[in-house]
């Protein structure tokens, strides 16, 4: 935590320094007070908010939803730790445009609620730049954008405009107002660059949080390469050996496992595994007796997804779920 | 559905002070005097074009002036609960304010006041604006003086159906084969008409009814706010009355969700109007009924919900001049 806090804090420091030619003007001014202005400030926000509408997805999950945006044509996506949830999650993404798309989870940061997810559909996807230099300051005119409340195909996304009203450690504070289903979506500078990742509100309207870029540049490889990064609050740690299948095993002389007992509402009974079904695999590993699989469960946590390859009377049938929690 | 349940996490502690931390003086946020100094012009317009509703001293909503003798456009739901209304126009104030007439799809009533050479307001061309054009409403107001908030169009403008779909308020048993009342929601269209519980509905507009999935099936494409004739019969007589339909989600209070829960204040009636356009000025329910201004202080539209924290919305300013014309004319009548 102190190591990534620090970091963060170098950066914007270093990054604070430097000259932004492409700065507006109206961002230098303590408050607009010409019609001008607020002209310009308008202008801005509907050149950006195309691209930046685009870029910005609906993330479909199991127990609700939240927002994400894109930011490469390839889909990756940035969005909030708690809105992930976790690591290698199959979760579904929608356009603006209303096009669903398999999506999975990769790393997240749980300290201060960052997360990446790739689309794993091919194509080129709408996207939008990244403030890397980290040019935002104290007062500067903002928007987000985001699902608020949840998908509404005849609304669209809500924009939202604001200031920058505080800037601490690893959180912006905006007065665009967020709401539920607004979380993991995009603050946007005037450029239409995107500055941070909508994460929690107060109850005061005031109270807007976003996880600035800074958190993602930090941990930028570690979320690339699925890592679970830190722990709580945003996220639960998956704990190995907290998965739950609910069926009870006996080795058969032949080869595989034979289902002796599914529990009542266990997950195994869920996914449609009979009593007498012989197990064969697990997740592509072959199976040889019961201490084996055992091992192999206990690698694993509440969620992940489980592969068995069986058969039924001889007639193979495979089952893919996902563990409960025990 | 998945949109019920939506994903935020709520600020478990007080936002404390953090060494390191950058604060923006109160004054220069989006809400803030030096910024909304930038409007003293619109401000202008909402200072003798809005119209502040009053339950005694208590500020009940606002509303939109259409015409230099007095007639006045408000939020029906909330200014039918005023118990001792009047009105103020500038820096007067004018007890006799009476409610003429109410139209209950877009929930507006037409108020009159005893005024002359009021200044009316000048509806803008269009509502068919850009995504992020400015848009002013009245914030709070002291006696004489209305203030004003801005923000930007923010959404797609659209109908907003009824929250759980348009419905009589009343809870139904089938008893020997009938079909009987056990409960009148409060707020509902069948308790303004009446009913009671142990009545037995018999025909919902002429049509015989024998199941609740019927009732279902036949207010499916019904807004909220409209009339149904209800024929019912208690104590062997049969009687037939119109019953105004009503959003479920709005009858019953249990229905709140998280987002509600964090959203603290929104309009009771916030669902059910045939098209709004969307905006983010920050509010409460109470600075409800007004008008909303596009830069140079035309009137874009009327303001007729706060549906959350997150989400305003407003008649657009095409259906507000035909409900204007439309009850102006009524109330000549």
């Amino acid at each position: 935590m102190n190591l990534i806090t620090c970091i963060s804090l170098c950066v914007l420091l270093v990054s604070g320094a430097t000259a932004q030619a492409d700065r507006k003007y109206f961002n230098d001014k303590k408050a607009p007070d010409e019609r001008k202005d607020l002209a310009a400030i308008q202008t801005a926000i509907q050149e950006a908010l195309p691209q930046a509408r685009a870029a910005t997805v609906c993330v479909l999950l199991d127990e609700g939803s939240g927002s994400g945006v894109i930011v490469s044509p390839e889909g990756l996506i940035l969005t909030a730790a708690h809105v992930s949830g976790g690591v290698g999650k199959k979760v579904t993404v929608v356009l603006e445009d209303g096009t669903e798309l398999k999506a999975v989870t990769l790393g997240l940061v749980a300290e201060t609620d960052a997360a990446m997810i790739q689309i794993i559909e091919k194509g080129s996807y709408p996207f939008i730049e990244i403030d890397r230099a980290e040019t935002t300051r104290l007062g500067d005119w903002v928007f987000a954008l985001g699902h608020s409340g949840g998908l509404d195909k005849e609304r669209g996304s809500v924009v939202r405009l604001g200031r920058l009203v505080r800037i601490a450690n690893s959180t912006f504070q905006s007065d665009c107002t967020l709401i539920g289903g607004d979380s993991g979506g995009p603050l946007f500078d005037m450029n239409g660059k995107l500055i941070g990742i909508h994460s929690r509100v107060g109850a005061q309207l005031q109270l807007n949080m976003h996880v600035p870029m800074s958190q993602f540049i930090t941990n930028w490889d570690g979320m690339l390469a699925r890592e679970f990064i830190g722990e709580g609050p945003f996220a639960e740690k998956p704990q190995k050996g907290s998965g739950f299948l609910g069926l009870a095993t006996e080795p058969r002389k032949e080869g595989g496992l034979r289902v002796t007992k599914v529990g009542e509402k266990s997950p195994a009974q869920e996914a449609g595994i009979l009593e007498g079904d012989v197990i064969f695999k697990l997740n592509e590993t072959v199976l040889e007796n019961r201490e084996q699989m055992q091992a192999l469960l206990k690698e694993m946590a509440k969620g992940d997804e489980i592969t068995l390859e069986t058969t039924r009377q001889g007639q193979p049938k495979n089952h893919t779920f996902n563990l409960g929690a025990r | 559905m998945r949109a019920n349940f939506t994903i935020l996490f709520i600020l478990p502690l007080l936002y404390l002070p953090v060494a390191g931390q950058q604060s923006l003086d109160s004054a220069y946020r989006t809400t803030g005097i030096e910024v909304v100094a930038a409007f003293e012009a619109e401000r202008q317009i909402l200072q003798t074009s809005s119209a502040v509703i009053l339950d005694g001293r208590k500020e009940a909503g606002y509303g939109v002036v259409i015409s230099a003798d007095g007639y006045i456009l408000t939020k029906a739901s909330e200014v039918t609960k005023v118990a001792k209304l009047s009105v103020t126009v500038d820096e007067k104030n004018y007890t006799d304010a009476k409610v003429l007439l109410v139209d209950t799809i877009w929930d507006v009533a037409l108020v009159k006041i005893a005024a002359e050479g009021l200044v009316p307001v000048v509806y803008a061309a269009t509502s068919a604006v850009p995504q992020g054009t400015w848009v002013m409403a009245n914030g709070a107001t002291t006696r004489k003086k209305r203030r004003l908030l801005a923000g930007i169009v923010s959404a797609k403008i659209r109908e907003i159906p009824a929250s759980g779909g348009a419905v009589l308020g009343v809870v139904l048993k089938t008893v020997k084969k009938l079909l009987e009342v056990q409960e009148v929601g409060e707020k509902s269209g069948a308790f303004e008409a009446g009913l009671q519980k142990g009545d037995v509905i018999l025909k919902i507009e002429g049509k015989p009814i024998k199941k609740v999935e019927e009732i279902a099936e036949l207010l499916k494409t019904r807004k909220e706010g409209s009339t149904v004739k209800v024929t019912y019969r208690r104590k062997k007589l049969e009687n037939t009355v119109d019953v105004r339909l009503a959003a479920r989600a709005e009858l019953f209070d249990d229905q709140q969700n998280r987002n509600d829960q964090m959203s603290g204040d929104f309009s009771a009636r916030r669902s059910g109007f045939p098209r709004v356009m969307q905006h983010d000025v920050l509010g409460s329910s109470q600075v409800v009924g007004g008008p909303l201004l596009e830069l140079g202080g035309k009137c874009i539209g009327m303001n007729i919900a706060r549906a959350n924290r997150a989400e305003n919305y407003s008649i657009p300013v095409e259906d507000l001049k035909e409900i204007a014309a439309r009850m102006m004319k009524a109330a000549a009548e």
